[in-house]
């Protein structure tokens, strides 16, 4: 690419031209004038020439010709450093103005980054202003005294043939001290070639004047140097121009309109003007210059050239070295050979001699570094940078070079600044041109000095640059396009910052840099609202609010201002993505009754699965009932699986959870659901209204809904969110007439100001959409049949304990309300824990609670024996013609017992029918929910064992531990279950209990004797009139009336519960026992409510077996010691056996009496597997008549060994029969007699015998498996001594 | 010790996935944005880098006035290069165990604590 058709070079050819210096007289001025134009101005478009063709011969005689040329008009007054400050101003309303302009609008969008757009042209992209702007800071600094390229070539003198003695005139201005500056403090040599022009006015009159005066001034100041220009030809018609020349000219062409210049100037004119300039370009300054040129080549050739010169001057030079040492260096005047040098090389520039140029400054920058004229130094670096980029020679010399210099100018401060702009221009200029963008980026980034406006425009061009750099480099340009943003602000170019601000927006948007984001979002929001556009600035607030990642300090200031902009606006401001505070859509719950009705939100909270569980069998079956289901329910049904069902006037309730993301706490009011009510059930046609409707304008859809609520209500809920709370926000909405009614969303007001919408459709996740098979439509779960207002119950259990300790026991009382007219009937109830809460009767409404379970002397208690097991797991039905209806609460009593410790949830369903409302929902259900937490109390275990002196007779022994932390407890009664046995303490009550309590952490352990009835269980009807001693009691006899009947109404309900709970495998056996416990909190002593608790606990202990050893007991009687004469025969004694069948058939008994000889290994083999047998027993109160039993047959085992070793006189033998067979009725006692001969005194052990049993195998199912079917027993250990009488 | 150092772990796509201001000068309120910026838009030298290098330290890609920016992203102003590229040699050692962790999604914001901790020590040990 030729360097000279970049834009550099371009900008070299128009901006390092020979200057004309013009002056005028007043009249030549007046004369054009009339034109709306100054003469310069009419001149100036006649000064670029195309294609001028002089031919020019370089100093070595090259002949080359120029094509393109241009010369620079300035008046001599403007011929000086221009005034800062006005060409600050100047830039600065260029800069407003353009910020004006190029302002965007604010509904458009974001621009977007095109990046093939960018390269292809950067000029498109660049805003063109900058051209200008930089245009005009490179003119800045024109016309310095370190630079010839600005210094006039020629002078052109206009002088009005109206003016009074023209040649006079022209003399005049060389003596006034008119003169720039430049020329007259020696910077530039004073004798400037001049040409003579008279400016003559057609319109004054004939040129008769005119050429008289010309050839006066020919013979005055020669021939070649005078010009006669008429202009104002056209005298009366205004001239129109086809494109008029000056148009692009004129800067300020909005005070005059364009159409009006030249408008006296005609086409002969125009080209009289052309052929003026032309001449002049051609035939005087080309010519001048170009002789110039050679007569300074001569003279520094003489000087400067050669060895011998470069020796002399660098000696020269050294001299003066320590001599000045100031920033600008020493000054030169215009004979010095350095300006000479410096003309030579700029003529040699404008007249396109590079080569020539470049030597030259060369030879010159050496000196001036020598010199430390830093100034000129850089100047000259400038050029030559210049002078290789347009010979194309060395980019990195070029770039050297400009570099040096810029970093000179920008050592000399605030003296070089401007021409550090112009140079960093240049070279950002050739950097382009060579498309290294990025370094082009940092110089204008180095370009930025102290003007905050300057720098600002500078940073903007540099983030262009990253922008046009290969590969684009978009987040450099963000960052400086937000610099330079900043710099905007600083100087108040708002208009600018915001545009910058967009930029950078369109770079960072969707990233999560996120303190980059709040920056940006923040200041664009803060400068819209500065220019009163608060919307915009609203929207861009809206993005920063859930800012938890900043400082308290900074949420605060952002919200603060926000605030402050939305309050500006005057209004409630409303958007549908307000982002505070956060909804958590997850958490989101809709709540509604249909058929379905709950008591507390926390049954609404139960899974549904439980619910249905539990109700399954109250539900009447639609299909079974219904004769004509096929048409009917058919269609009910399905309409009902399609559409949620809710009943007017009754809430929809939706539970969300709001989040805070700030430190600090938010005000947040008037939460209500957005709703949408339709009159018509026909879900179909609403909803392909409503479709069409939401996608257009959301916002307003949700205004219209909101005003709108005459056919329904909506709850408000106020709350102050404080920093990083979670809330849980329950929300209801009430239909009032029948129809269809979809929630839409939720509303919320921020600080009284700004409404927030939340559209809960588009928050759910669709997922669960697309699983579905039928076309069910996503908002189906928010949509409602409002259905007419039918009955529903209220109920609440009264006195329920949040806590209570493991026994505790209490009456409680279910109320039901009913607040509509109509009744409702046939109602039923299921309780999810029988174990915990059971149904008591009517009539215990009235009894005082816990006096009724105490024992009372005459009581008929027939009821609940006649009919123990009443409906115990099935649905309890309230009695025919129970209905609910009016103000009147329906109250039914109910027994709770907390029965083992822990988190229990109680769920209750109540089943009620509608009286005679013929509606879609036949029937309904109240859901009650409640959760008790039951705390561990007494620990209470028994362990039983027989007694060996009598049979059916048990030492019990009760541990009782206090697990309470702080609670006493006292223990008052120990019951046994059943009417079998009779229980009685083995000590008095004081000695166990001194304090009369059981203290926390305390454990105890008492004593009872467990004795089995004697009566039979036929005479029944004695059984209750008789006092049966079942129960213990454990207090001291003070309290004496206090004694818990357990056979009444709920304890023994719960102790049904209670062993069905705690039932192992022992069904149907009948030597279990079950014991229950009751005890009360103990309060102390001096507490008047001691001798009446308040409340009653009960432990439950079921299935103790006491049968160890399987169904048969038996028990050998007979004498302990005897005295025998041995002498006179031997002994023979006889015993009893008695034999006790505790199971529920006949037992077929069999004794083998062992003979002690011959039968040991028979015997060991027994004990095996007897041993094995009692193993297979579960449960731990078996433990004990196991390791009892060891015992015994480890005795055994060695037992007849010894026997055979010792002596086999000392033996026994059994007389009696020795296999006796028995048949032992179930649950009865025979009797046999055993007699055994001893022929020597000694102790003996009759254990020699064993019982072999066996029941029927009557194949009762798989629990009768589980059971011994027959064993044999080994015999106790039974010692008898008999001794030789005397 | 730097006085200012923001350190900071991008993933693809520009996401941080982790951030900390670990330098001692007492923070600025402008500063996080600042540091955010600078670092952002050294991405992009990053991005050119990392194709002609093998290196995983890069040294000084990029400065802004006194700031300097070294790869794996940290912002500072010490001159401490040997320091800085045992700093990064250990965070990124660091970072493989994160990685590693099969609970953690790469690409994924690392809120560890124990990252967190880690990285601060490391930054007073060696910035």
């Amino acid at each position: 690419m030729d360097p000279l058709m970049t834009p550099l070079g371009q900008m070299l050819l128009e901006e390092i031209t020979p200057v004309v210096m013009l002056i005028s007289t007043p009249s030549v001025e007046e004369a054009s004038l009339k034109n709306g134009l100054s003469f310069l101005q009419t001149l100036t478009p006649f000064c670029s020439f195309d294609n001028i063709d002089v031919p020019v011969r370089t100093a070595s005689d090259q002949p080359y010709r120029l094509h393109k040329f241009k010369l620079r008009l300035f008046y001599a007054s403007d011929v000086k450093r221009p005034d800062l400050k006005v060409a600050k101003e100047q830039l600065k309303q260029v800069i407003t103005e353009a910020g004006e302009k190029e302002f965007p609008d604010s509904s458009s969008d974001l621009p977007e980054i095109n990046l093939e757009l960018t390269s292809s042209s950067e000029y498109q992209n660049t805003p063109s202003w900058f051209r200008f702007l930089n245009k005009e800071l490179v003119r800045v600094a024109s016309f310095s005294d370190h630079e010839a390229f600005d210094h006039p070539v020629i002078c052109l003198l206009a002088v009005s043939s109206k003016d009074e003695q023209p040649i006079n005139r022209f003399v005049d201005f060389f003596n006034t001290d008119k003169l720039p500056s430049l020329l007259n403090d020696g910077a530039m040599d004073p004798k400037i070639s001049k040409h003579y022009l008279l400016v003559h006015d057609n319109q004054d009159g004939p040129a008769d004047r005119a050429s008289r005066i010309l050839t006066e001034m020919r013979n005055t100041f020669g021939t070649s140097d005078c010009s006669l220009l008429c202009i104002n030809s056209s005298v009366d018609a205004p001239f129109k121009h086809q494109d008029n020349p000056w148009a692009s000219y004129i800067t300020d062409s909005s005070s005059t309109p364009s159409q009006g210049l030249g408008c006296f100037l005609n086409t002969d004119d125009i080209d009289e003007i052309k052929v003026l300039m032309q001449d002049l370009s051609s035939k005087h300054i080309i010519p001048n210059m170009e002789q110039k040129i050679r007569i300074l080549n001569q003279q520094v050739s003489a000087t400067r050239k050669g060895f011998k010169n470069q020796i002399k001057n660098l000696w020269w030079r050294k001299g003066k070295e320590d001599g000045a040492d100031s920033l600008s260096g020493p000054a030169y005047n215009f004979n010095s050979i350095e300006s000479q040098i410096r003309v030579l090389g700029d003529y040699a520039f404008m007249l396109r001699d590079y080569e020539l140029a470049l030597s030259n400054y060369r030879l010159i920058s050496t000196d001036y570094k020598i010199d430390k004229a830093w100034k000129r130094y850089a100047g000259v670096q400038e050029m030559m940078g210049l002078t290789y980029f347009i010979l194309d020679q060395s980019r990195k010399e070029a770039e050297y070079c400009m570099e040096n210099a810029f970093n000179t100018y920008l050592k000399l401060g605030s003296l070089g600044q401007l021409n550090a702009t112009r140079c960093g221009l240049w070279w950002i200029e050739m950097l382009k041109a060579r498309d290294q963008y990025k370094e082009a980026a940092t110089v204008y980034f180095r370009i930025c000095g102290e003007d905050i406006l300057h720098s600002a425009v500078m940073l903007e061009q540099a983030s262009y640059c990253y922008l046009l750099s290969k590969p684009s480099m978009l987040r450099k340009y963000g960052f400086h396009v937000v610099l330079s943003g900043e710099q905007y602000k600083k100087c108040d170019q708002i208009k600018h910052a915001i545009r910058t601000y967009r930029c950078a927006l369109s770079v960072f948007r969707g990233t999560t840099w996120s303190y980059i984001n709040d920056h940006v979002h923040f200041h664009i929001g803060q400068w819209y609202a500065s220019l009163a556009m608060y919307d915009v600035a609203v929207k861009h607030m809206t993005e920063i609010l859930s800012c938890s990642h900043q400082s308290k300090t900074t949420q605060e200031l952002f919200l603060g201002d926000f605030l402050q902009i939305v309050e500006k606006t005057g209004r409630t401001y409303e958007v549908t993505k307000l982002q505070l505070p956060v909804i958590n859509i997850s958490t989101l719950r809709v709540i509604y009754e249909d058929f379905r009705t709950f008591g507390s939100p926390s049954a609404a909270n139960t899974r549904e699965g439980l619910w249905r569980s539990l109700e399954e069998e109250m539900l009447p079956s639609f299909s079974a009932a219904k004769t004509n289901w096929l048409e009917l329910q058919s269609k009910l049904m399905l309409k009902k699986h399609s559409q949620n069902v809710c009943v007017a006037g009754e809430s929809v309730k939706v539970t969300i959870e709001f989040e805070n993301p700030l430190q600090i706490s938010i005000p947040i009011s008037s939460v209500t659901l957005v709703c949408k009510y339709s009159a018509s059930t026909d879900e179909v046609i609403s909803n392909e209204i409503e479709s069409s409707m939401e996608k257009d304008n959301k916002v307003d859809h949700f205004r219209n809904m909101s005003s709108d609520n005459s056919s329904f209500m909506v709850s408000e809920v106020d709350l102050l969110l404080g920093g990083g709370e979670t809330t849980m926000i329950e929300l209801s909405v009430t239909p009032k007439e029948e129809g269809t009614l979809e929630i839409i969303g939720v509303r919320w007001k921020l600080s009284g100001t700004i409404v927030g919408f939340y559209d809960f459709e588009l928050g759910q996740p669709k997922k669960n959409i697309k699983g579905r098979k039928t076309k069910d439509l996503p908002n189906e779960k928010f949509k409602f049949m409002v259905i007419k207002s039918i009955p529903k119950l209220q109920g609440s259990i009264h006195p329920l304990p949040g806590k209570a300790y493991a026994g505790d026991l209490r009456q409680l009382v279910l109320e039901l309300r009913n607040p509509s007219e109509f009744p409702v009937k046939n109602l039923k109830m299921k309780i999810s824990h029988p174990r915990f809460l059971i149904i008591g009767k009517q009539e215990n409404v009235m009894s005082e609670f816990p006096a009724c379970l105490r024992k009372k002397t005459d009581s008929v208690q027939s009821d609940v024996h006649a009919n123990p097991n009443i409906t115990y797991d099935t649905v309890f039905l309230f009695p025919e013609g129970t209905s609910v209806q009016g103000e009147t609460p329906f109250l039914w009593p109910l027994w709770f017992r907390a029965a083992v410790p822990g988190d229990i949830s109680l769920c209750m369903s109540i089943y009620y029918e509608m009286g005679d409302v013929s509606s879609i929902i036949k029937y309904r259900i109240l859901r009650l929910h409640y959760n008790v937490q039951v705390l561990p109390s007494l620990d209470v275990s028994f362990q039983i064992c027989p007694f060996r002196s009598s049979l059916e007779e048990f030492l019990v022994r009760l541990d009782v531990v206090n697990k309470t932390s702080s609670e006493s407890f006292q223990v008052c009664q120990l019951s046994s279950v059943g009417h079998q046995w009779e229980i009685s303490l083995v000590q008095a009550p004081d000695s166990i209990f001194p304090s009369q309590s059981l203290m926390a952490g305390q454990a105890i352990s008492c004593f009872f004797t467990l004795k089995k009835s004697r009566r039979l269980p036929t005479d029944g009807d004695n059984m209750s009139t008789l006092p049966v001693r079942s129960n213990a009691r454990l207090v001291p006899q003070s309290i004496e009336d206090i004694v818990y009947d357990i056979n009444s109404a709920p304890l023994i309900n719960f102790h049904h519960y209670e062993r069905l709970q705690q039932e192992v495998s022992y069904k149907g056996d009948l030597n279990t026992v079950d014991f229950v416990l009751i005890s009360w909190p103990f309060k102390s002593s001096d507490d008047a409510g001691f001798s009446n608790p308040s409340s009653v606990m009960s432990h439950h202990a079921c299935h103790f077996s006491t049968a160890s050893t399987g169904p048969i007991s038996w028990l050998v009687d007979g004498p302990q010691t005897m005295h025998h004469d041995f002498s006179a025969s031997f002994c023979e004694i006889s015993m009893k056996m008695h034999i006790h069948n505790s199971a529920g058939a006949t037992a077929f008994v069999r004794i083998d009496t062992l003979d002690s000889a011959g039968n040991g290994g028979h015997m060991n083999s027994v004990n095996v597997v007897q041993s094995a047998t009692t193993d297979n027993q579960a449960g731990w109160h078996d433990i004990t008549p196991v390791n009892e039993l060891k015992v015994t047959s480890n005795a055994l085992e060695t037992q007849p060994g010894k026997a055979l070793s010792l002596e086999s006189a000392s033996s026994y033998i059994w007389s009696g029969s020795s296999s006796t067979h028995l048949h032992i009725e179930a649950m009865s006692s025979v009797e046999i007699p055993l007699q055994i001969c001893v022929f020597s005194p000694g102790t003996y052990d009759l254990s020699n015998y064993a019982l072999n049993w066996k029941l029927p195998y009557n194949g009762q199912g798989d629990s009768d498996e589980k059971k011994q079917h027959s064993g044999q027993c080994q015999g106790y250990k039974y010692y008898l001594t008999v001794l030789q009488s005397t | 010790m730097a006085t200012t150092a923001c350190f900071i772990i991008v993933s693809r796509n520009d996401i941080p996935i982790y951030e900390a201001e670990v330098g001692v000068a007492a923070k600025r309120e402008d500063a996080a944005q600042l540091h955010q910026f600078i670092l952002h838009a050294a991405l992009d030298i990053v991005q050119d880098l990392a194709w002609t290098t093998s290196a995983m330290y890069l040294k000084s890609v990029d400065r802004f006035n006194e700031l300097v920016v070294s790869v794996l992203m940290l912002l500072h102003d010490s001159r401490n290069d040997d320091g800085i590229k045992s700093f990064f040699q250990d965070v990124h050692e660091l970072y493989i165990k994160t990685l590693l962790n099969p609970l953690y999604l790469p690409g994924s914001r690392i809120t560890s604590s124990h990252f967190d901790t880690k990285v601060r020590a490391l930054a007073r040990k060696y910035l």
